[in-house]
Formats: C-alpha cells, structure tokens, sequence
C-alpha cells in the first residue's frame, strides 16, 4: 500500500505491525500515522506489550558448556579488559592532557546524575528510569561504574571523592577546606597491593574547592587517595573499596 | 551477588564491563538458546544465533527503551530476528507451534525435537498467557505463533495452511485482540 493511511487502515494493520511482520511499505505508512494519532500508536504499543509477553513462551534450554564465556569473549575481548593494567603509570599523566576536556564533560555529568538519582529515588520514577540514566551516562563516559568516598581531614568531613571507571578512569574531588588562603598538596594514590602512585598536585582552601585526575590503574584497585601538605603531612585522605557492581560479591 | 534489574545489567553490558557482560549473559542464556534452539532446531546454530544475539545486544543497548517492554522481551525479540535470518528456508520448514510451545504433548511416536529436551523449563511469569492462549481457537493459535516464533507473515501462513490470506489476517487480529483483552493489557505505554 502507498500512501498515507487513515486510523481505520492502521487498526485493522496494527496486529501484523506489533508482530513484525507488516510489509515494509505498509509498515512505513503505518508509522507515518501513528507519530500523529495517539489512538493508534497506543492500540499498537498495547498489542506490542502482548507479543512481548508470547515470547516469554518459548522453552529455556541449558546452553552447550562454556557457552557463557564465549560469548563474553566475543563481547569484550581480552586485550580489552587489561588495558590500563599493561600500561606503565608514568605515561598517563602527559597522555591524560588529551582527555581533559571528556573529563570535565563526565564531571559534569556525574554531578547531574548525583540530583537525577536522588530525585529519582526520592519521586515516583522507577529502578528502570534509574538504570536507563544510569546507563546513558555511562555510555557517554565510556564507563563501568561510580563509586564515591568521603574525604576526611583534621577536624572531620573535608569533602567528597567521586570515583569513575572507564576509559580512562578518574577521581575527583569536592573539598571545603576552611583556610582562607589556598594551599598546595601533593596528591597520592595507594593500591591494593601497597604501590603509591603520584597523582599529581592540588591547590585547595581559599576560593579552590576541586581537584581531578586521571587514574593510571584499575578503580578497584585503589585503596586510598591522600593530600599531603608542604611539610610532608597527610591533611585528607578518602579510603575507597570500589567494586564493580556487576561482578559477584 | 546482589540482585540488579535487568535494565541495570543491560547497562552495564552497554558499558562494555566484562563482569557485567558475564552477569547478563549468566542471566538470560537459558532463555535466549531456548529460543533460538525453538526456531532452528540445530543446537550448533541455535549457539551461533544465541551469541550474536548476545552481541547485537551489546552493541544496541543504548537503544533499549523500557517504556517499550521488558529487557527479556527486548533480546528475546533479537534472538527471535537472528534465528530467523538464519534459517535458509524457513518458509518450508516444517514446524508444529503446538510442540514448540508445550501446548501440546508430542506424544511418544512423534520426534519432540531438541526444544522438548527432559529439562525444558518454562518461565513461571507466562502462565497467564500460555492459558490465555490455550483457550484460543487452534486455528487462531496456529497462525499467532507463526507469525510471532517464526515471523511468518500472513501470507506466508495462507499458503502454508492453504487458507485465504484473508482469513489468515483475521485470525491473527482476533488472537491478539482477544490476549490483550483476557490479559487486562492497557494500550498505554
């Protein structure tokens, strides 16, 4: 059928279209309608939630062995999952100039996504629309997972730091020093497995209340993140236990 | 490990997480080779389909709308495209939805087929509409799960069954219509 189609057209198309398996050109009319037609797009929405729900008939069946991890495999290759861990941590700190700007971008998405997750669980939104957001803002950072820590100084909660997992992966930090003048620190990372890692330098206190970087090793596998002042002394430090939220424990 | 939504772990696939890729997979690989074995009937071309099922969900799962159905039915309805692209004649191939489905004993002379396996399970969330769609007319049934399972088009089921085109449309218009009313299924989404 070509042309444009009228509602009368559409009900009686609306099975075959919830289906698939309305003619192209039909199916093309249809939706033309559709887009305009309230009545239609929801009769059609309600017959697709139906086959939807066929299609949890079909039976389950135990796949071969080993099937899950090749299918892994072909979703994320090996060479993949070790990217940072084979690089030596030296050359991600001139390397991670060229990332500023998508790291600025995620840090402004993280802050986003920590109103719009609040808000969400705070209204009437669902643990989908969470995880929809949740997704989409991961796939703009190229990201696995968040984590985030408090960032404790000498007389208590100094602030908060944001961890981030992705390509690249990074830490910032929110920090209300109560000093007037800005100082400067040197920041450290510590592994898992004891190794200190410079992270670069901060300036805080005054009217500086952020620091970020680029992490030159897996989120996990940091254990704490420290501000050491001028005198050698740690000022604040943040203890993370990340773990990947979709791996067991 | 704790309990995330499927549209938490469909995230975390997207994201290209190893660990999520695995979680996901774990989850919904029983139900996706079911399917693909169902339509293909070959076990090594059900994993080939079940995997590039699995793949194309990947690659496609920023486009997963949740207003528009569940994960399950969203890679089921992958699986279900994938298997059917597969098949190199599908249009002839010999299929008994009433077997596919468990609607109906096979009966001990008949083959049951790979799909009919000791373990077949089904999902306990589709009872409502496995007797819903028990109650339907055979015929109505016949063509509904054709054209759903094996993208059969009306058509195609007309010169299957050698019954009007028609006909054909009619009763897989009167199938669902009358599903949507027995299951309460609002057209608003």
């Amino acid at each position: 059928m070509n042309g444009e189609m009228g509602c009368e057209q559409v009900r009686e198309l609306a099975p075959e279209l919830a289906i698939g398996i309305a003619d192209g050109q039909d199916r093309d009319a249809a939706l033309r309608h559709a887009v305009t037609c309230p009545d239609c797009r929801r009769l059609v929405a309600g017959l697709s939630t139906v086959v939807d729900d066929l299609l949890l008939l079909a039976p389950t069946q135990e796949p071969p062995p080993g099937f899950a991890a090749r299918t892994v495999a072909r979703i994320s290759p090996p060479a993949a999952r070790h990217r940072w861990a084979s690089r030596p941590a030296a050359r991600h700190v001139p390397a991670g100039r060229r990332w500023l700007p998508r790291l600025a971008v995620a840090a402004s998405i993280i802050a986003a996504l920590a109103v719009g997750a609040g808000t969400v669980y705070q209204g009437t939104a669902s643990d989908r629309r969470l995880a929809d957001s949740y997704r989409a803002v991961l796939a703009q950072g190229h990201g696995s997972f968040f984590a985030a820590a408090p960032l404790r100084g000498p007389t208590g909660t100094a602030g908060t730091l944001f961890g981030y997992q992705g390509s690249p992966s990074w830490l910032w930090a929110t920090v209300h020093l109560p000093d007037a003048t800005a100082q400067r620190f040197t920041v450290q990372l510590i592994t898992r497995d004891g190794r200190h890692l410079p992270a670069g330098t901060a300036v805080l206190g005054g009217t500086h209340h952020t620091w970020s970087a680029l992490i030159p090793v897996n989120l996990t596998n940091v254990t704490q993140l420290r501000f050491v002042a001028a005198s050698g002394q740690t000022t604040m430090v943040a203890h993370l236990n990340a773990r990947s939220p979709w791996g067991s424990g | 490990m704790w309990t995330l939504s499927d549209e938490a772990l469909l995230a975390g696939l997207g994201s290209g997480d190893p660990e999520a890729a695995a979680a996901f997979v774990h989850r919904f690989q029983r139900r996706v080779f079911g399917m693909t074995l169902s339509i293909l009937r070959d076990r090594q071309a059900a994993e080939e389909a079940a995997q590039e099922a699995f793949v194309r969900a990947w690659r496609h799962a920023s486009t997963y709308d949740p207003r528009k159905g569940t994960v399950a039915a969203w890679l089921l309805m992958i699986a279900r495209n994938v298997s059917i692209n597969m098949l190199p004649s599908h249009r002839s191939y010999p299929v008994d939805p009433e077997v596919l489905l468990g609607l109906q004993d096979p009966g001990p002379s008949q083959d049951p087929g790979p799909s009919q396996d000791r373990d077949s399970q089904l999902a306990p969330v589709s009872e409502p509409i496995r007797e819903a769609l028990m109650r339907l007319p055979a015929e109505q049934r016949r063509a509904l799960v054709l054209a759903v399972f094996y993208g059969y088009t009306a058509r195609e089921v007309s010169e299957q069954d050698g019954t009007p085109v028609g006909t054909v449309k009619t009763r897989i218009r009167a199938a669902l219509m009358r599903l949507r009313s027995e299951l309460g299924v609002s057209d608003e989404r």
